[in-house]
């Protein structure tokens, strides 16, 4: 029976060698381009080399991770000269993008250091004197840019609400006393967190110079898209090329993956080392 | 981890920090023989702080009824399970605390709920500990019982919550030792949800925050006393400050029923986070359910409420329980008469030792008529 099934497994790899998918890269190269894609599916990536960087657990900080999860991401990336944008790819059996008591979501995220050089800071989110700027993609924010509604109802259908006190009279509905009642029973949001929203995109651009120092970056410039299909998340984050990068020069990027459904969140997380990424004319 | 002394396990322990205590500790005493379960402390709260969107399921103040009751559900059932034998060598705690049976790669031992945890706040209400057979009759302990757990954040000296957080969003106020999320820092990543095992944080899940009881502090600032505390219409619920041990006052309330009269215990001290709010606990329970809950004093304080009518300071303090909205931080007792001050020595409560009872004859002396007491 084994014997019967060898030529046919033979005849599969044959077929993969010969596709036209990317060729593999040992490092990560950003591809000069005319255009940077939106999404994951644009034809534009079959251009990129793709890189198969092996992710650890997250093991240097408590809580550590000490059963890994995602084995890998493929990592693709171009650039236009003015911005940079990765394509990250990672098998996963369901997408979790609702958010709840323990209901973690699925994401990653992009790691560069905040100033190009030899002496590269710690990959695990950078150390003092040395900070590192962060690409942050989530599932339940690409749900809400997507069309999700954020009320309790949109995360639980049959959820029973008696009485909000901002939606009864005499205040009107979309009045500013109105909101402003609201803004008060929602102390994040009238803490200014940005992590509670109004979100707008799917990525948030952080700074962080050690473990449990990340912060919002003054400029949001990162955006992204990401798409799950096949059991694999395809996410596309695009931020500003590090200055100074020329062609043919080198910086380097390490790269993160959260699997909500293993409960990963913070810095339970499947990680990268820093890996090299080089600029390259495009053919 | 450092080394620190937790006063209520008798040793000291492992803790994340140092040892850091406030000015000012914050702390409580709930009377559980006297709490009704009207849950008229839960609606305080949610309607005073958790009406916002996202908040929907959570109750910073919350009832359960022992011996069945939990929320979320099993939170101190799946924890004591998980931590195993917890023996004590009189006074001292021989097993190990949270911190110190935290597994390779976490900071505290404690797991989270997930949402349909949260979901039956009713669980087990009212329900007696078994089947009343037929020929029992009533006597202390109860054959059969049952009773009502009051539960806000117990504001602990060595907060699991904050030993959790691994971005350090969540911090104890040094002038009063509240222990709160910054909604401005918090990223939601549920360590704290997980390492609270009293299950006193909560996940909004539209903010994306962790959110918790703040023990009303803009009152408390005021000196007036938290909304479950005031709402309570069973007057279980005296908020005050604590000292340690050897700093007791006996003329500072909480002082004097933890550590004067030890009639009030803190809740699962075995978990060893020296939690604040203290329990007079229930006089009909079984003392076996009663130490494993309350701690090895819980014999003795049970003993010592029952003795309360024969102990005029002790039940003059019980006196002022609910007697005012004032934090009391000085009491004493003039006879008949119970007085409560506030910090700076002024009056704030004044109340009779005994209610005065007045006895209206059934037959009115004027008319001749036997009262009814119909409207």
């Amino acid at each position: 029976m084994r014997r019967r099934h060898g030529w046919l497994a033979g005849l599969l790899l044959a077929a993969a060698a010969c596709s036209r998918g990317p060729k593999l890269a040992n490092e990560v190269v950003a591809v000069e381009t005319a255009q940077l894609p939106a999404g994951p599916d644009d034809r534009a990536w079959s251009g990129a080399p793709l890189h198969r960087a092996g992710l650890l657990p997250q093991d240097l900080v408590e809580p550590r991770v000490l059963t890994p999860t995602t084995a890998e991401v493929a990592v693709q990336a171009l650039t236009n000269g003015a911005e940079i944008a990765f394509r990250l790819e990672w098998p996963d059996d369901a997408a979790d993008d609702t958010p709840g008591p323990a209901r973690m979501v699925d994401a990653c995220a992009v790691q560069l250091p905040e100033k190009s050089g030899p002496d590269l800071p710690e990959p695990q989110m950078g150390q003092e004197g040395r900070a590192v700027q962060i690409a942050y993609w989530r599932a339940d924010w690409q749900a809400w840019v997507d069309g999700r509604g954020d009320s309790i109802r949109d995360l639980y259908p049959n959820a029973a609400i008696d009485h909000y006190p901002f939606e009864a009279k005499p205040l009107e509905p979309g009045s500013a006393a109105r909101q402003e009642m609201e803004r008060l029973y929602s102390p994040a949001m009238a803490s200014g967190n940005r992590r509670a929203g109004p979100r707008k995109s799917p990525v948030e651009s952080l700074l962080a110079a050690g473990p449990g120092t990340l912060s919002p970056a003054p400029n949001q410039d990162a955006g992204g898209r990401g798409v799950f299909q096949n059991s694999r998340w395809s996410v596309v984050i695009r931020r500003p090329l590090p200055q100074g990068l020329g062609r043919d020069q080198r910086t380097h990027v390490a790269f993160a993956v959260w699997q909500g459904s293993k409960q990963e969140s913070g810095a339970r997380k499947m990680r990268t080392g820093w890996i090299p990424l080089v600029r390259r004319a495009g053919s | 981890m450092a080394r620190v002394f937790n006063w209520q396990i008798g040793r000291e322990m492992s803790y994340w920090y140092p040892e850091a205590r406030p000015q000012r500790q914050f702390a409580a005493v709930f009377d559980i023989n006297k709490c009704i379960a009207c849950q008229t402390c839960t609606l305080a709260c949610k309607t005073t702080w958790t009406s916002g969107k996202g908040q929907e399921y959570m109750l910073w103040n919350n009832v359960e009824t022992k011996p069945y009751g939990s929320y979320p559900l099993a939170y101190d059932v799946k924890l004591l399970e998980m931590l195993g034998g917890q023996e004590w060598e009189g006074g001292r705690y021989a097993g190990r605390t949270l911190f110190e049976a935290a597994p390779a790669g976490e900071r505290v031992l404690g797991w989270r709920p997930g949402h349909e945890d949260y979901s039956y706040p009713n669980t087990g209400e009212d329900d007696c500990a078994g089947q009343v057979d037929h020929g029992e009759y009533l006597s202390l302990p109860h054959a059969q019982w049952f009773f009502y757990l009051a539960r806000i954040c117990n504001h602990c000296t060595y907060p699991a919550c904050l030993a959790s957080c691994p971005r350090g969003s969540i911090y104890k106020r040094p002038e009063d030792g509240v222990v709160l999320v910054d909604q401005g820092r918090c990223r939601g990543y549920q360590e704290c949800v997980r390492g609270c095992p009293y299950k006193k944080v909560f996940y909004n899940p539209l903010t994306g925050t962790s959110e918790k009881c703040i023990a009303c502090f803009p009152k408390l600032e005021q000196g007036i006393q938290p909304q479950c505390f005031v709402n309570c219409i069973g007057k279980i619920r005296l908020a005050g400050f604590i000292s340690t041990p050897d700093k007791a006052r006996p003329e500072n309330p909480i002082d004097y029923l933890v550590h004067i009269r030890k009639v009030a215990l803190p809740l699962f001290p075995q978990f060893g986070l020296e939690p604040n709010v203290y329990y007079i606990p229930p006089i009909h329970a079984p003392e076996s359910f009663n130490r494993q809950v309350f701690g090895p004093g819980a014999a003795q304080a049970v003993k010592a409420y029952r003795e309360a009518a024969r102990d005029a300071d002790l039940a003059g303090l019980l006196c002022l329980f609910g007697s005012t909205e004032m934090v009391v931080s000085r009491f004493r007792r003039q006879g008949e008469t119970v007085i409560g001050t506030d910090e700076k020595g002024a009056e704030v409560v004044r109340v009779p030792l005994r209610e005065p009872v007045v006895v209206r004859p059934a037959r009115d002396p004027r008319t001749q008529l036997v009262r009814i007491n119909c409207p």
